[in-house]
């Protein structure tokens, strides 16, 4: 389970996720992380990216929250989990180790 | 629309839920509903779009990844046959890219005459009530009465209202022709138009037609009369292109009468410009009642035949019914008409023939391209949609076949795959399966590809055809979907049920042990599929021949006069009868060589009456134009008796010329017998009214004073000065001017001369449009979309010998592969190379060959057919055939040479090495 490190796009998704707050389902996730991002992408990417998250453990889910605009259907909303937030520290952790090491930024 | 959507979003759900596990299913499912909510603001088309974007990716994005497989066999069975035809598409891909281009070709070719011929038959259907709308037509009583005419007299309309309850609305359209409109005239800077698109509308006209008004009340706009509406594009060029539409409501616009005098009409309305798909179209239209003078004053209730008259029937009327009833009217109300004017009852009018009214539903009007006579706006030509139609269906057919050829062909490189797969338990079923997905597969690829290129193409198809076609409006037409995704399959059968069913019904023992790979059956149909296809090519080629043959023989005939270098003025008329003073002018200009005045000019001369010989009865229709001496000393026609009329002889403007036809018309014998039986002297007389009686002085020999398409008919030359001829002044007149070939060398010069004429008429009447035309050049425009469908069908022609060539091409490039050994050992053996060029290419050769004699009989019988419908038609030669044959020939030659130089050049060591 360590070495399962977070790509980029994974990464992002969480970090979307975190931002949420318990209101994180697919579209509010796209919508976030096209915001921060400022690039496009298709919802199939954001759920695929989800379950994966929640596949490692990162994420966890539960149904509820059906509107109108959805034609009285559910929507699964996401939150992290423990291990969730320890990788993703642990990921910015790396980061901000490596950075300190940049001589260029050393002036 | 909400049902289009629920319908879109439905195929989505159903797709998702047979491939996506159930517990993601509705939150997918809410996602996209709100995303398409989310993005209809942004067009429905593109939420749609969409839509269908992210549920695909869904549906592959959770099929891809382990826990989310599905377990769903149908799926994993289509996935499997995807992955064999992908792989077997790459593994050939000469054979690949030959089948795609093949079937792009068809179908783009295909789908260009589809739109083509949906957009002939689609005319007027954007009235809100076209389904109800019929124009009726009658017997064209001026001439033959068994010739439809597309006009009836006023009365048609009020007889239809006063006893067919059947009809809601009866509307009336009379076509004023060409009319001069002026602008501030008393301001100081008038300007003149010249409008021909021009009618007068009664006030429930737009309560039949919807047309699509910008300002202005559609119901109220000609209830009184000195009403006008304009189009837009009107309106812009009268009042300014900045000024806006309500600003044009209540200007004043003046028109001029027949007099000389102008008369002021008020802006009513403003419509938008009119589609290009509609058979009324006009830039300027008048209240009726405006007219009522002039209905009044010829009170020819029932035979002055200018108006369109149209009918919207009440829904659910059954119209032959009503077609039926109707015809009781004419003989009901002419009478006093026919009494009044030719003092004859209606038998004696009619003579026997009914008076047929016929009802004639709007969307027809444009595609029959008939009646013919009187009839205005665009027409269609029906022979045209069937050709093209045909060649349509015949052209897919050659690319269906090239497919069932290529895939047959290659089966020995699958004989295997099926041989094994058959070992493994494969039922029969699952193959032919496999085999209809590929062509399939194909047939939509193509079909894709070819959207592509119709697209890229059509703006030039357009240009070519003289059409307005366009792709993009049936993409949001779910019908359009529906109809391509069932050709895509139907096509796909088609093409892919006979390699299915051949390739599935191999025998695996003898397919694994190689006994199909050389010399296996199928070649005759293969053969015979080649014979079918070259047959249709060599046909096309010739046909094209000579549909190319006829326009440049009727183009060039000779039309009995000199038509070249003919300059043309029009609008004579509005310089009021006495134009002497013009004419001087133009006789002094030094361009000129011949001057003369016409009441009409070839090839349009139209007008006509009824006449006959004094002391016979038979009543005879001839043509009639008034004119001149000059005019026809400048059409060098040839007297072939008596003498053109005399300006020192006074009485000679009462006399009359004859043409040749018009002689024999009236019983008065043919050429050879001038000599004992003269015409010259007879007397012809008008049949109606004071029957004015006329002496003929003179006989011309026959010109074509109709487009050549027609034959000539009999024509009566009247001197313009005859002032007992009952529209005596009346009409558009023309001046016609011969040029001096040594004074006008070049364009250069014609254009300062046609700027010095220009200016010259303005010095006269500034009021007075100038505009001008060419002999010659009206000659040749009357065969304009005759030479437009040429052009059109040498392109399909091409598209069709290129399909056929791809699939020689293919063959070419199988048999070559099979036959490497064979040749191989002939080359060991001692054979040259040109002798196994020889070999090669006489197995194909032959083949075309059959073709031609098949190709050859079945096009004389179609070309004959279709010449029959001209006046005048270019002989069959037989040269025609034989440079269709060659040439055809030669396509093929060169179209295998390289697959036959190649294989005959190949070191055989290398063909008989491998193994």
């Amino acid at each position: 389970m360590k070495n399962k490190g977070l790509g980029e796009f994974e990464e992002l998704i969480l970090l979307a996720v975190c931002i949420l707050d318990g209101s994180a389902y697919g579209i509010s996730v796209k919508k976030e992380v096209e915001k921060h991002s400022g690039r496009s992408i298709l919802l199939g990417a954001v759920h695929i990216t989800l379950y994966r998250l929640q596949d490692k453990g990162f994420l966890k889910s539960k149904l509820g929250g059906n509107s109108e605009k959805r034609g009285d259907r559910r929507k699964r909303l996401f939150s992290i989990t423990e291990t969730g937030m320890q990788q993703l520290q642990a990921a910015q952790d790396v980061r901000q180790k490596m950075w300190q090491f940049i001589p260029q930024l050393k002036q | 629309m909400s049902k289009k959507m629920k319908k879109g979003a439905s195929i989505i759900r159903w797709m998702l839920s047979r491939t996506i596990d159930e517990t993601l299913l509705e939150e997918f499912l809410g996602d996209l509903h709100e995303m398409y909510e989310e993005r209809l603001s942004k067009g429905k088309f593109y939420a749609q779009f969409m839509r269908w974007i992210d549920a695909f990716h869904l549906m592959f994005g959770f099929l891809s990844i382990g826990p989310f497989r599905t377990q769903n066999t149908t799926f994993i069975m289509f996935r499997s046959m995807f992955k064999i035809a992908w792989r077997n598409a790459l593994r050939q891909k000469q054979f690949t890219v030959l089948n795609i281009l093949g079937l792009t070709f068809g179908v783009g070719t295909c789908i260009l005459i589809g739109l083509y011929v949906h957009d002939e038959l689609t005319y007027d259907t954007f009235h809100k009530k076209a389904d109800r709308i019929y124009r009726v037509n009658q017997p064209n009583i001026w001439g033959d009465w068994n010739q439809l005419s597309s006009s009836t007299g006023p009365n048609v309309a009020t007889a239809l209202r006063e006893d067919v309850p059947e009809f809601e609305q009866v509307t009336r359209l009379l076509s004023l022709g060409s009319q001069t409109v002026a602008i501030g005239l008393n301001a100081e800077h008038s300007t003149a138009f010249k409008e021909t698109k021009f009618y007068a509308a009664e006030e429930n006209f737009f309560d039949v037609f919807s047309f699509d008004f910008l300002v202005g009340n559609p119901e109220t706009v000609f209830l009184e009369s000195m009403n006008m509406v304009l189009t837009l594009e009107t309106a812009y060029k009268y009042f300014g292109e900045d000024v806006f539409p309500e600003n044009v409501l209540g200007r004043t616009v003046e028109l001029k009468d027949y007099d000389g005098s102008w008369k002021t009409y008020t802006v009513k309305g403003i419509v938008s410009d009119v589609p290009h798909k509609s058979h009324i179209q006009f830039d300027v239209l008048v209240s009726l009642k405006s007219q009522s003078e002039m209905m009044q004053m010829h009170g020819w209730k029932w035979i002055w035949t200018a108006f369109s008259t149209y009918g919207l029937v009440k829904e659910g009327t059954n119209i032959s019914r009503v077609e039926e009833n109707i015809q009781v009217l004419p003989p009901k109300w002419a009478p006093p008409t026919t009494e009044r004017i030719f003092n004859q009852s209606f038998e004696e009018f009619t003579n026997g023939h009914p008076w047929k009214l016929d009802l004639q539903p709007l969307s027809e009007i444009y595609s029959s391209g008939s009646p013919s006579v009187h009839s205005f706006g665009p027409t269609g030509n029906p022979q045209f949609v069937k050709i093209f139609g045909a060649i349509g269906i015949l052209v897919l057919l050659l690319s269906a076949i090239n497919f069932m050829n290529l895939s047959t062909a290659r089966s020995a490189n699958r004989a295997k795959e099926v041989g094994i797969r058959k070992v493994l338990g494969s039922e029969r079923k699952a193959l032919w399966y496999q085999f209809i997905l590929e062509s399939i597969l194909f047939v939509l690829t193509s079909t894709l590809l070819a959207f592509f290129i119709v697209h890229g193409s059509i703006d030039a198809f357009n240009s070519l055809a003289d059409k307005n076609i366009s792709l993009l409006p049936h993409l949001n037409n779910p019908m359009f979907y529906g109809i391509v995704l069932l050709f895509i399959i139907l096509l796909g059968l088609l093409a892919g049920s006979y390699p299915a069913f051949y390739l599935s019904a191999f025998k695996p023992i003898e397919t694994l042990k190689g006994k199909l790979s050389i010399g296996f059956n199928g070649k005759g149909l293969r053969n015979g599929l080649v014979v079918f296809q070259f047959t249709i090519s060599i046909a096309l080629i010739i046909c094209t021949f000579f549909v190319q043959k006829q326009l440049s023989y009727a183009s060039a005939m000779d039309v009995g006069f000199a038509r070249n270098n003919i300059l043309q003025l029009h609008n004579i008329e509005q310089f009021g009868f006495d134009t002497e003073v013009l004419k001087t002018k133009l006789e002094s200009n030094p361009a000129f060589t011949n001057v003369g005045k016409s009441f009409g000019l070839p090839p349009n001369i139209w007008s006509g009456d009824r006449y006959k010989a004094k002391g016979g009865d038979h009543v005879v229709q001839l043509s009639n134009v008034r004119t001149e001496e000059d005019y026809l000393d400048l059409l060098e026609l040839e007297f072939l008796a008596g003498r053109n009329f005399d300006p020192s002889r006074p009485n000679d403007k009462y006399k009359v010329v004859l043409n040749e036809t018009a002689v024999k018309t009236l019983g008065w014998g043919e050429k050879g017998s001038f000599d004992i039986d003269s015409p010259i002297g007879k007397i012809v007389k008008l049949a109606s009214g004071d029957e004015d009686e006329f002496e003929v002085i003179g006989v011309v020999k026959d010109f074509n004073f109709n487009s050549v398409k027609r034959e000539i008919r009999p024509l009566v030359i009247i001197h313009h000065f005859n002032d007992k001829v009952w529209d005596y002044g009346a009409g558009l007149s023309y001046y016609s001017m011969r040029l001096d070939q040594n004074t006008i060398t070049n364009s250069s010069e014609l254009l300062s001369l046609l700027a010095d004429l220009e200016g010259e008429i303005a010095e006269i009447d500034s009021t007075v449009p100038f505009e001008y035309s060419f002999m010659d050049q009206e000659f040749e425009n009357t065969f304009r979309s005759e030479q437009r469908m040429g052009t059109v069908l040498n392109l399909f022609t091409f598209m069709a010998i290129v399909i056929a060539c791809l699939g020689l091409f293919g063959l070419a490039a199988f048999t070559a592969e099979q036959r490497t050994k064979e040749l191989g050992i002939r080359k060991v053996l001692g054979a040259n190379a040109s002798e196994i060029v020889w070999i090669f290419s006489s197995e194909f050769t032959k083949l075309i060959l059959i073709s031609i004699l098949i190709a050859t009989p079945i096009t004389y019988y179609l070309v004959d057919q279709w010449l029959n419908g001209f006046a005048y038609r270019t002989p069959i030669d037989l040269w025609v055939f034989a440079a269709a044959a060659f040439s055809a020939l030669m396509i093929a030659i060169i179209t295998i040479g390289y697959q036959s130089i190649s294989t005959a050049n190949k070191n055989p060591v290398l063909s008989l090495k491998d193994e």
